[in-house]
């Protein structure tokens, strides 16, 4: 286990974690009424948030169908379970452990 | 907000897979404290990236907070200490709370530092608990991964409640699709860019004035 490389990636994703928090505030507080930015404020996020759930299931690196019907069945119970409770904690709980149970009680 | 001790403990969990020792997960909460990148920098570390594509993943994967940042930017302090460790604590959560109440009932700075301070401590004790636990325990932690998809689609369905263009989510699940058959290596850098094309184009085809 190499150390300094861990802190190393730490301190650059702690830095580029904080420029994306810090930008706004240094950077674009003169445009903060510019309706173009308003509007990339409004459209953007839900966006870049479609892609990161696509992200997220790539990462997952489904290769057996059973696998892959497990995905669907815990990406549904996340779905339902937030339509209905909207409690985050809730649907993330019982999602990931519908998944987990899948793959390390029935093996999919 | 206690949502952020059994998030916290499943990246702790999925950090101890690394084999470092479990004291590196709560250090992560108090340096990076992010938890989508956190997570992303198990999958980063496992596969022994160089800090150049660290850096740049972390800054895709993070963009978001740019616009999160434009929309409190008139509540939070003007100047000291407080405005930057705000900052630096504003994520995905913290802007929710934050900006769940109207700009005039949402309090001020002393009480925006105590809500980001308590959110923190809250992550940086879910991944002590989650790391330490694993470590002693060493339980299966197969399937944990999961955390991150099911966190990225509860935000979404939050920030769908409220998105006036819904042609636009569909764009955003091609240029996903296309960047994945394309270039599956900077997937995230290419999805995203095809999406602020996508925006530049509506906004300005818009006939909007700025």
């Amino acid at each position: 286990m190499d150390n300094s490389y861990l802190l190393g990636i730490f301190a650059v994703m702690g830095i580029a974690t904080f420029i994306t928090r810090a930008l706004p505030f240094v950077a674009l507080a003169k445009l903060k009424n510019h309706s173009v930015l308003d509007q990339f404020g409004r459209l953007l996020p839900p966006m870049i948030m479609v892609v990161l759930v696509c992200f997220g299931l790539v990462s997952l690196e489904v290769e057996s169908i059973d696998r892959g019907g497990l995905s669907a069945l815990s990406f549904v119970v996340v779905i339902l379970l937030h339509a209905y409770f909207r409690n985050p904690l809730l649907s993330i709980l019982v999602g990931t452990g519908v998944y987990v149970i899948g793959i390390q009680g029935f093996g999919l | 907000m206690f949502g952020y001790i059994p998030l916290g403990m499943a990246f702790g969990v999925l950090f101890q897979s690394l084999g470092y020792h479990w004291l590196f997960a709560p250090l992560a909460g108090v340096v990076i404290y992010a938890g989508s990148a956190q997570f992303m920098a198990v999958g980063l570390l496992a596969a022994g990236v160089s800090y150049t594509e660290a850096f740049v993943a972390t800054l895709v994967l993070n963009s978001r907070h740019i616009f999160y940042g434009l929309s409190v930017l008139s509540r939070y302090p003007k100047h000291g200490l407080s405005r930057w460790y705000l900052i630096f604590g504003l994520t995905d959560e913290t802007y929710s709370l934050i900006t769940a109440k109207p700009p005039e009932s949402s309090g001020t700075g002393p009480y925006f530092v105590y809500l980001t301070g308590l959110n923190q401590s809250y992550w940086v004790l879910g991944c002590a608990l989650g790391a330490s636990l694993q470590s002693f325990f060493a339980f299966d932690s197969a399937g944990f991964e999961f955390a991150l998809v099911a966190l990225f689609l509860v935000l979404l369905i939050e920030q769908v409640r409220s998105m006036s263009e819904p042609w636009l989510l569909a764009v955003a699940l091609c240029a996903s699709g296309l960047a994945y058959v394309l270039v599956p290596n900077q997937f995230l850098l290419v999805a995203i860019g095809l999406c602020l094309v996508t925006l530049m184009v509506r906004v300005r085809g818009g006939g909007v004035h700025g």
